[in-house]
């Protein structure tokens, strides 16, 4: 078996499983973000009507508003907060950071467990060694919160097996971005994917994360990294919690096996109007941007705002452009003051805005009018999602991002890097 | 669940996403009947005219993907949608249709052929569509997934069969 069958094997209480095998598994964390919560809260409250089972395993996160801009907005987190308190699950309040990286970062996430939620990133932590999902609201009210429980069909598993080693000036989320394009949205429909290989072993933690974060939108169920000794050293600086790891069976099978090799990938970005449209930078150099954005789920990490500060340094932020600054947590905003980056980036010209989930849907930033476009770490470029339908969202990389808004229009990174 | 559903369809292409479907704005409300007014808002007031006259969504590969938003399921249905058919459907999508009691249909061959504005007749039970005067099949529900939506819904199911059991469990 692979890692995701032996941990819904175990959290079915079955000895093996295999693809197609429909379980009913438990489930070790439920993730809520502040526009789902309530509404799930809703209909558990009001025609599920039963005891919250694990208030301790139900984890509320406000990360779409860190300070409403409207009534409607405040209404939303006061629901949200009573039904938090009324149950005792855990609630995280505006200003803690994306959902997703407050969950991990309070040690909510551990390997070899099952992880659901309302966001459809939820899959990204398959990065921490979990069988992680998105579900919705009525599986989350109506099994999850009464009984702790879900339904899972059991995956088939693709093998996605990464080497080589990138040219100065390309970046893991380079290689992300490539990857969704090569796969394709939908290339991967009710998939698992495992990660792995040479190039997967060398990254680090909040880098390995990138990749399990783009297997929504390529269709899958889930995707992973297996569990290494990086991993269990990350855990265990943010839980005390004893967890049980879980690693494939060497000769596990796959239903496939895709490689690619990184070492001629060139700086990539994805285009309007959907994340499968992925470009060479060269391609798009001087598209017009208003404004850029490092934030969102795959963003606002110390490795991003460290890539734009060698961007930075000793430049400027265009005058006609804007640069947003979202750190994912507070504890990499922290680090970013420790590390002079605050300073640094603040005296560019860029703004710093609280640990959230940025411009992501617009609902306390970034709204855009038909004539603006963004260049942003976001996760997904969809029209709509940042006011106007025909506003444009590009995505790419910290160093592309960076180079853009120093640039005023979507630039190559390494003509700002030393190296060239 | 109505095993049989048919009337007017509308097509739409491949990869449609959530943020399509319903924008994000308006997620403040479950009530199918109110999001029903804004789905498929982005893509201009004729599309919704005719989404709200048609019985039928037709959709390419991956539809419904992107935000897991079960309100994309939902304000169809209070748009007076009865089933969706597609290529092929985005996981968490299907997931939701089931959950709230919308019939979704993978039949790639009938998706391909449909003609926007068209008439389409599907057969739940017998796992047969009737377009263009064409007849395809498809495979039919497991025994589970048709429990749930015969009821209407994940929660009206847990209702029926797991939450009274619960109770009589605990007596």
């Amino acid at each position: 078996m692979n890692m995701i069958e032996k941990i819904l094997a175990r959290a079915s209480g079955r000895k093996a499983v295999a693809p197609d095998d429909v379980v009913v598994a438990n489930v070790d964390c439920l993730l809520l973000h502040d526009l789902s919560g309530y509404l799930t809260g809703r209909v558990f409250e009001k025609e599920v009507r039963r005891p919250m089972r694990y208030p301790e395993r139900v984890v509320m996160i406000f990360d779409h508003h860190f300070c409403p801009p409207s009534e409607e907005g405040a209404l939303v987190l006061q629901e949200n907060r009573a039904f938090a308190r009324r149950h005792g699950i855990n609630l995280f309040d505006c200003g803690n950071g994306n959902t997703h990286h407050v969950a991990v970062r309070n040690g909510f996430i551990r390997p070899g467990t099952v992880v659901v939620g309302s966001d459809s990133h939820t899959p990204i932590h398959g990065t921490v060694g979990c069988f992680a999902t998105g579900l919705g609201n009525d599986s989350h009210a109506g099994t999850v919160m009464p009984f702790g429980k879900a339904w899972f069909k059991v995956p088939e598993t693709i093998q996605v097996r990464l080497t080589g080693t990138h040219r100065p000036g390309v970046t893991p989320r380079d290689a992300a971005l490539w990857l969704t394009g090569q796969i394709g949205e939908g290339g991967a429909i009710y998939k698992s994917l495992e990660f792995s290989g040479p190039y997967i072993e060398q990254l680090d933690f909040w880098d390995r994360w990138l990749f399990p974060h783009i297997v929504v939108d390529l269709g899958a169920k889930c995707g992973y990294i297996e569990p290494d000794e990086k991993t269990l050293a990350f855990v265990r600086t943010v839980t005390d919690k004893p967890f049980d790891a879980v690693r494939g069976d060497a000769d596990r099978k796959f239903e496939a096996t895709w490689e690619w090799d990184f070492s001629a990938l060139e700086p990539q970005v994805t285009c309007p109007p959907t994340v499968g449209n992925v470009k060479q930078v060269d391609e798009v150099i001087g598209a017009p941007i208003q404004w850029a954005e490092l934030g969102g789920h795959g963003g606002g990490r110390i490795e991003d705002f460290r890539l734009a500060a060698r961007i930075l340094k000793g430049r400027r932020v265009h005058r006609d452009a804007r640069f947003n600054l979202v750190p994912s947590s507070r504890a990499v905003f922290t680090q970013a003051v420790r590390e002079g980056l605050v300073e640094l980036l603040h005296e560019a010209g860029a703004t710093w805005f609280p640990p959230s989930t940025g411009s992501n849907q617009a609902y306390n930033m970034g709204a855009m009018t038909a004539n603006e476009a963004m260049i942003s770490t976001h996760a997904r470029n969809f029209p709509g999602r940042n006011g106007n339908p025909n506003a444009k969202m590009y995505l790419a990389s910290a160093l592309t991002v960076a180079a853009s808004a120093v640039a005023g229009k979507i630039a190559d990174p390494r003509q700002f890097l030393k190296e060239f | 669940m109505t095993e049989k559903i048919g009337g007017k369809l509308i097509k739409f292409g491949d990869n449609v996403n959530t943020d399509v479907i319903i924008p994000g704005r308006y997620l403040v409300s479950i009530d199918p009947q109110e999001l029903a007014k804004h789905a498929f808002e982005p893509l201009g007031p004729e599309v919704q005219k005719r989404l709200w006259v048609s019985q039928v969504v037709v959709g390419g590969k991956n539809f419904g993907c992107g935000s897991a938003r079960e309100q994309a399921a939902s304000c169809l249905i209070g748009a007076g949608i009865k089933a969706v058919l597609a290529k092929s459907f985005s996981r968490v999508f299907f997931r939701n249709c089931i959950n709230t009691g919308l019939p979704a249909v993978e039949c790639p061959e009938a998706a391909e052929v449909a003609a926007d504005g068209g008439e389409i007749r599907i057969d739940l039970a017998q796992g047969r569509v009737d377009v263009q005067g064409k007849k395809f099949s498809f495979a039919s529900y497991p025994e589970s997934l048709k429990q749930i939506l015969d009821a209407g819904g994940l929660i009206p199911y847990l209702a029926k069969y797991v939450l009274p059991q619960q109770e009589a469990s605990k007596r």
